[in-house]
């Protein structure tokens, strides 16, 4: 709202509130209560007025607001004024707020008629609220009232005027009043059942005050059904009115709120939700259950919502708008086309959905590099294994078989030399000695490389082997019998390996022992001593690079180790 | 000594065989030889050999899967001794659960070795 149209409505409001207590003052006794409530009243739906006009620049609420704070003080104002024409204008005109206060009734909440027929009665709101206006006040002589010489002239009285025609006129027109207003609750609330999301409950409280003001047409005058009007007159009504200006004014405030909500709806959501919980979230915070947030199908197939539902963004039903995910032409978000008087809050919507699915994509992302990388590791871990596998087999296929065999050879030529020439004989049996130490050795380094006896008989053995070879006293708690694929076979038997080379080089201990155990979709490799304890996995490169191993098979590494209490190392390897 | 013992000699590395070969005909045996585990149960069948010199490492079977073969083969079975250019213990548990006699290195091999493995299982 310009600053030049908020400075006229306040003035506007100043004047009117200050023109009708110059107008009333000194009140009577007993009118200074009624003069409070008018004064509070009109105030109220100047200042609804303007907060509309600032809400919902797009409506025209906020002018229909402002036009029934005038309807309302203008005429109580008039018959203050002790001139004879205004004092006729205001009393004639007294009624014709409840005709502006059921066009916007009917208005609610883009300030515009839905159809010819609402204009009709709206219409007729009007005409008979001046008509019967004009024709009540050719036959009311202020007098009746007791009203003699203090009050202005009536200028469109007829002679002395007729009470029994003025009071006809006021049955007539308030049986009239009544069917119009009838009409208009009717069709407020047929307007709230076929409202949907936002613009449903933008409604509740306009339905609300509707039923008020009914309850308050039957309960006053109109049908005079129960002895209560005076104090429903003077007490009810003043606060129902109040109730609509006072509903919306919060309202309002609260809608302020509504971008708060966003930003911390989109705060709760975990990090990678289903855009499922994302509409949800973005729906509450909008208060529009009607919220459809849809993806465009990857094969041209249009839009489909979290629900799964097909989305014609093209054609879309009565009563719905649509808005792009900012930054995306992937993504819309579908809503209540009453949200258009929020453009400001539907644009922070479609930002902070933005934000949320830009969040979950690159969590996405980042999630499936972080498995390619472990999935690499894997197959480069899985490679070394093969290729010492092999080396250890081409070891043993090549040079140890021809070692063997020169081996066998000079242990032959040893037994045909040592009768006839002992030197010759003594020579090849060092030979033949030099000849099976480079063979263990060989062994040895081949066994390094790869130990044949995991491929051969798989954990059973191969930990059986370490434990007679580990010089430190240690004992097999157990181990699973079966065969495990070979890279998980592998990192167990490594963990067991390097865990004794540990014992033995740093720990000082008197004994360890060794415990593998097959959980459900794990293998747990326990290796434990009773040494000085104060490993860490930072420390020794020998243990990080082993818990890089187990890191690489998926499984976890933990060492607790504290000083002067031993050493326990435990690797958890996923297993099928 | 008894000179009539057949030996059969499954390898199939052909300088191992060769040495084998005339180390233990100089020790006295009849030698046959056999290059892969179906050979070497056919040639089981045929020759009778009194004991069979057995590598693990084979192109078709293992020596172990041979072994029990040989031990489901017809009266009177052979004494089947495994061998290996590997120690015993690479091959853990497995020798001891096989039906085979026993093991020996392969750099180890004599005829008074295999007369020892012939003599313990003497009836």
């Amino acid at each position: 709202m310009s600053r030049r149209r908020l400075a006229a409505l306040v003035a506007g409001a100043i004047a009117a509130a200050g023109s009708l207590a110059w107008s009333g003052w000194p009140p009577l006794s007993d009118y200074l209560p009624i003069l409070i409530c008018y004064e509070v009243i009109g105030m109220s739906f100047l200042v609804a007025g303007i907060a509309a006009w600032m809400r919902w620049p797009a409506s025209r609420l906020g002018l229909l607001f402002t036009i029934v704070g005038y309807l309302y003080l203008v005429p109580y104002i008039l018959v203050n004024l002790a001139n004879p024409v205004a004092f006729t204008i205001g009393n004639l005109s007294e009624g014709l707020y409840g005709a502006a206060l059921a066009h916007l009734g009917l208005a609610w909440p883009t300030g515009r008629l839905r159809s010819r027929f609402e204009r009709g009665v709206i219409i007729a709101e009007y005409v008979t609220g001046v008509g019967f206006g004009l024709a009540g006040m050719m036959f009311w002589n202020p007098a009746f009232i007791g009203c003699n010489a203090s009050c202005p002239a009536n200028v469109l009285l007829i002679g002395a005027g007729s009470r029994s025609a003025w009071n006809a006129a006021n049955t007539i027109s308030g049986s009239v009043e009544l069917v119009l207003t009838g009409i208009v609750l009717a069709l407020i609330v047929r307007h709230w059942r076929s409202a949907r999301g936002w613009s449903r409950q933008a409604m509740v409280p306009l339905v609300w005050i509707g039923v008020a003001i009914g309850a308050e047409q039957i309960l006053t005058g109109n049908l005079l059904l129960l002895p209560l009007s005076g104090l429903v007159s003077f007490g009810l009504a003043p606060l129902v009115l109040l109730a609509g200006p006072a509903l919306f004014v919060i309202s309002t405030v609260r809608a302020r709120t509504a971008g708060g909500a966003l930003g911390a709806a989109i705060v709760d959501l975990e990090p990678g939700a289903a855009p499922g919980r994302l509409r949800d979230a973005l729906a509450r915070a909008l208060g529009d259950s009607t919220l459809q947030l849809a993806f465009r199908q990857p094969d041209g197939m249009g839009y489909l919502d979290t629900a799964g539902q097909v989305v014609e963004v093209a054609r879309l039903d009565p009563g719905r708008a649509v808005m792009p995910v900012t930054g995306s032409d992937e993504a819309v978000l579908v809503y209540d086309e009453g949200l258009k008087l929020e453009p400001q809050l539907i644009r922070l919507t479609a930002a902070a959905a933005s934000m949320a699915l830009e969040h979950t994509r690159l969590q996405a992302e980042v999630q499936a590099q972080l498995e390619q990388v472990r999935a690499s590791r894997e197959r480069i871990v899985e490679a070394g294994d093969a290729e010492r596998r092999r080396l250890e087999r081409d070891l043993h296929d090549g040079a140890q078989q021809r070692l063997v065999t020169l081996s066998l050879a000079l242990a032959m030529a040893r037994d045909q030399a040592a009768s006839a020439d002992p030197a010759l004989g003594s020579l090849i049996e060092s030979a033949s000695k030099e000849a099976r130490e480079a063979l263990t050795e060989l062994r040895e380094l081949a066994r390094g490389i790869h130990p044949a006896v995991l491929t051969e008989t798989g954990l059973t053995g191969a930990i059986q082997a370490l434990v007679e070879r580990s010089p430190v006293a240690t004992t097999v708690i157990a181990v699973p019998d079966g065969r495990f694929p070979t890279a998980i076979e592998a990192t167990a038997y490594f963990v067991v390996s390097e865990a004794l080379a540990n014992v033995a080089k740093h720990a000082m201990a008197s004994g360890a022992e060794v415990t593998i155990r097959k959980r459900p979709g794990r293998l747990v490799v326990e290796v434990s001593d009773d040494g000085a304890g104060g490993a860490r996995t930072e420390k020794g490169s020998g243990l990080r690079g082993l818990a890089d191993r187990v890191a690489s098979a998926g499984g976890v590494l933990r060492v607790d180790s504290p000083p002067g209490s031993g050493t326990r190392l435990e690797a958890d390897i996923p297993c099928p | 000594m008894q000179p009539s013992a057949a030996i059969l000699i499954v390898d199939d590395h052909d300088g191992f065989r060769t040495f084998a070969r005339s180390m233990l005909e100089a020790a006295g045996f009849t030698v046959a030889e056999a290059t892969t585990g179906a050979e070497a149960t056919d040639a089981a069948r045929t020759i009778r050999p009194g004991l069979v010199l057995l590598d693990i490492q084979l192109p078709d079977f293992d020596g172990f899967e041979v072994a029990r073969r040989l031990a489901a083969a017809p009266d009177p079975a052979p004494v089947v001794v495994l061998t290996s250019t590997r120690e015993a213990r690479d091959y853990g548990a497995r020798i001891a659960a096989s039906p085979a006699a026993g093991f020996l290195p392969k750099d180890e091999l004599s005829g008074a070795a295999l007369r020892r493995f012939l003599a313990r299982d003497a009836p």
